[in-house]
Parts: C-alpha cells; sequence; structure tokens
C-alpha cells in the first residue's frame, strides 16, 4: 500500500496524558481520527472530554505525542488555527456587536474565512446581519457562531457541547446545518456531548472516555456488529442473565440485555435483536447511569 | 428530532422509508434519487448510514448508477418493490393477521375493504 500525505489520519495521538497536579485528566490515550467523520466524544463530567479537545487545538500541553493535521498543536498553533476550527463549551460572542460587524472582524481575523459564505449561511438562519448579539437568543447565538466557523475553509472542527441550553428546535437546526455545510466527506468533526440520544444517527464513530481512559473508540457500523441487543421477555430473564450480558434494561414493552459479541445461539434464540443504543452502551461501560435518555430532549 | 426504532439498523429503516416514498410514487421512477447530501440533512443522519441505504435499495434492484449523473430509480422499480412488499405480507404479516381475526370471529363483511 502506499502512503502518500493524504493517506493519513487527520489526527493522531500515542500514549496522549494530560495531567493537571496528580490528576491525570487524559491518560494515554492512542488512537487515529481520520477525514470525513463525525465522531462522537462521550463522558461524564471530569470525564477529560474538555482537557482531550483543549490538548488538540493546542490550549494545553500533554506529555506523549499528537499530530493534528500533521502538526504539533502547542508548537505549530497559529498554523494549526488556519485549517481548525473550534467552538469551545463557554464561546461568547461580543454582545455589543452586530452581526454584520463580526463577518467583518473575521475576514480581517482569518486567512481562510469567507464573508461571502458566512452571510449565505446567515441567510438559512433567522438571524439578520443588522442585528445585534445582545438581542439575540442562545440558539440564535449558536447558530451565528456555527455559520461564522463553517465559513472557515478548515478541515477539523472541535464542538465542546455544542447545543447546551438550546431548545428542541435549536439544536435541530444547528445539526441540520452542521450536516449540510460541514460533511462533504473531507472535513472532520468532533462534537463532545452530554446529548448522546439526539447526535446518535448523525455520528460515524463513537469515542467514549471514562476518567480520563478511553473506554471505546469504534465506527457506528462496527458497533452494530460486535455489539448485541436482546429484547425479552420475563420468563427467560434468568437464562439470559447467566449468559453474563454487560447490562440489562428496561425497554418498551419488556426487558433487553446487552452483550459483547454474540452470546450463544440457543440464548440468541430467547430473544428479539434489538439496535443496540449508545446510551445503554455508555452506561454499561461506564457504570455510572447519569446520562439519561431523555436529558433535555 | 426524527425519531427511529430500536428494533432496526438506522440505514435499514432510512431504506423503508425510502421505499414507502417509492410506493407513494413521491419518488417516480427514472427519476433521480435526493442526493446523499440532502437526504442525510434533511434525515439529520450520518452520509455512511444514507450512502449504505441506498446501497440496500441499490442491491434490491430498485436503482441504478448514471454514470456521473448519480442514482436514478430504475424503470420497473415500482413493480418490482410492491412484488417484494406483497411477497413478505402474504408469507410473513398474513397468517398472523389471519390467525388474529379469525380469533376474534371476523370476516370479510366486517372488515369494510370500502370504507376507509
Amino acid at each position: 500500500m502506499s502512503h502518500t500525505i493524504t493517506d493519513q489520519p487527520l489526527l493522531r495521538a500515542q500514549g496522549l496524558t494530560v495531567q493537571y497536579g496528580s490528576k491525570r485528566a487524559v491518560d494515554n490515550l492512542s488512537f487515529d481520527i481520520p477525514k470525513g467523520r463525525v465522531v462522537g466524544l462521550l463522558g461524564h463530567n471530569g470525564a477529560g472530554k474538555t482537557s482531550l479537545l483543549k490538548a488538540i487545538v493546542g490550549l494545553i500541553a500533554g506529555q506523549g505525542s499528537l499530530s493534528v493535521l500533521g502538526l504539533d498543536p502547542r508548537a505549530q498553533r497559529v498554523e494549526l488555527l488556519q485549517s481548525l476550527a473550534y467552538i469551545p463549551d463557554v464561546a461568547i460572542l461580543p454582545r455589543w456587536a452586530r452581526v454584520s460587524e463580526l463577518v467583518d472582524l473575521m475576514s480581517g481575523l482569518h486567512p481562510r474565512f469567507s464573508a461571502e459564505r458566512a452571510r449565505t449561511l446567515l441567510r438559512r438562519t433567522s438571524v439578520g446581519l443588522d442585528d445585534k448579539v445582545k438581542n439575540l437568543s442562545k440558539g440564535m447565538v449558536v447558530q451565528v457562531h456555527l455559520a461564522l466557523v463553517a465559513a472557515i475553509d478548515a478541515r477539523l472542527l472541535i464542538l465542546d457541547e455544542p447545543t447546551l441550553g438550546l431548545d428542541v428546535l435549536s439544536r435541530k437546526s444547528f445539526y441540520e446545518m452542521l450536516i449540510d455545510e460541514w460533511c462533504d466527506g473531507e472535513r472532520t468533526v468532533i462534537i463532545s456531548t452530554h446529548q448522546v440520544e439526539e447526535i446518535e444517527a448523525l455520528l460515524s464513530d463513537v469515542m467514549m472516555l471514562n476518567e480520563g481512559q478511553l473506554v471505546l473508540y469504534i465506527s457506528l457500523q462496527d458497533l452494530e456488529q460486535r455489539f448485541v441487543a436482546l429484547g425479552h421477555d420475563a420468563a427467560t430473564a434468568d437464562a439470559i442473565a447467566a449468559a453474563h450480558p454487560l447490562l440489562r434494561y428496561r425497554v418498551q414493552g419488556g426487558q433487553a440485555a446487552l452483550f459483547d459479541g454474540k452470546p450463544p445461539a440457543d440464548v440468541l434464540a430467547m430473544g428479539q435483536r434489538l439496535r443496540p443504543s449508545l446510551v445503554d452502551l455508555f452506561v454499561a461501560l461506564t457504570r455510572r447511569p447519569e446520562i439519561s435518555r431523555t436529558q433535555g430532549v | 428530532m426524527q425519531a427511529w426504532n430500536d428494533k432496526q439498523a438506522l440505514y435499514q429503516q432510512l431504506a423503508d422509508r425510502l421505499a414507502a416514498r417509492l410506493l407513494d410514487g413521491e419518488i417516480a421512477e427514472g427519476q433521480a434519487m435526493p442526493s446523499v447530501r440532502a437526504l442525510a440533512g434533511h434525515y439529520l443522519l450520518n452520509p455512511l448510514t444514507v450512502s449504505r441505504a441506498l446501497q440496500a435499495l441499490d442491491e434490491q434492484g430498485l436503482l441504478e448508477n448514471r454514470r456521473g449523473l448519480g442514482l436514478y430509480v430504475r424503470p420497473g422499480a415500482l413493480q418490482r418493490l410492491r412484488q417484494a412488499e406483497r411477497d413478505h405480507f402474504l408469507q410473513h404479516e398474513w397468517p398472523v393477521l389471519r390467525a388474529r381475526l379469525r380469533r376474534l370471529g371476523l370476516g370479510a363483511e366486517q372488515l369494510q375493504w370500502e370504507n376507509p
């Protein structure tokens, strides 16, 4: 196989560790992320999601090796930021500014920003160019933010809890714009979120962090092959439990069990195959059922 | 957001919905299928999932790839799809339904075919 420069992953971490004092926020992670992916980064609060994202954009230093778009995010940060876009969870836009002024500001700041494209994207939203940021709802601000960022000709987009605090309609428009305007098979986006259920269908891959460690990194397609969810009724509950599922949970109209790998055929025959959900898998692998399946929906 | 069930893989559910749109005549024979990107945006699905769904329809002989133009609904697709759905209904769904109708003592005269 020939490995040209384009075959290299967009992002490669090898033994990446981020340490605050004696606490390891990110603990010895190794992974590659190729182009054209939508990666969901899942983890409880304090699992290391934000630390990992900050290391990727060069905001904090880590040990081990990390290459983003072929660059060292610490040593080559200025160069990196020309092809990487980042919306942190605490992102704010200046309240005094008009939207049109933000477009002008970005044109001056970023060499690969297209003002024309930003205006086109903004036309898809309910936000006007003359609106002042301070008069916009939270959902509108996030839309403006995405429009500004999507107008950068970048290859990697990092979103840290992008839809936190937004209502359902704003979240939907946000994801529509993300799919339409960002996902072209070349560019990659990494999204960290608590709202697992609503982004599940958007993802190509999922990365689960628990206490700084990578407990699962798998494509959704492989996930469906590897994990087996089985719906069953109460009568077979004991036999199913004896086959050591990762997790047992309730579903509409009965019970279900989640297995890593195919259970024996006699067990498989006791139930009905279900689509394994990310939420259940996350609970099974982190053993802390804090992420509610209905949170914020 | 879009409602997907937990019974089947997402690509299969999308393939079923697109097949239903074909049967309803919403997407006609000889017409271009909506692009992967348009479908992904509409259904809020990852483009890879959309591609798999289209591939599944293609494998059923419903689509054809016109070079440089994309996927089109193959002439005769509707007939083929309806036949497949009929076979499936008669083999898998009808026996269950018939057993239930018998249990309830319902005959053709009670079912009111003509009045919706």
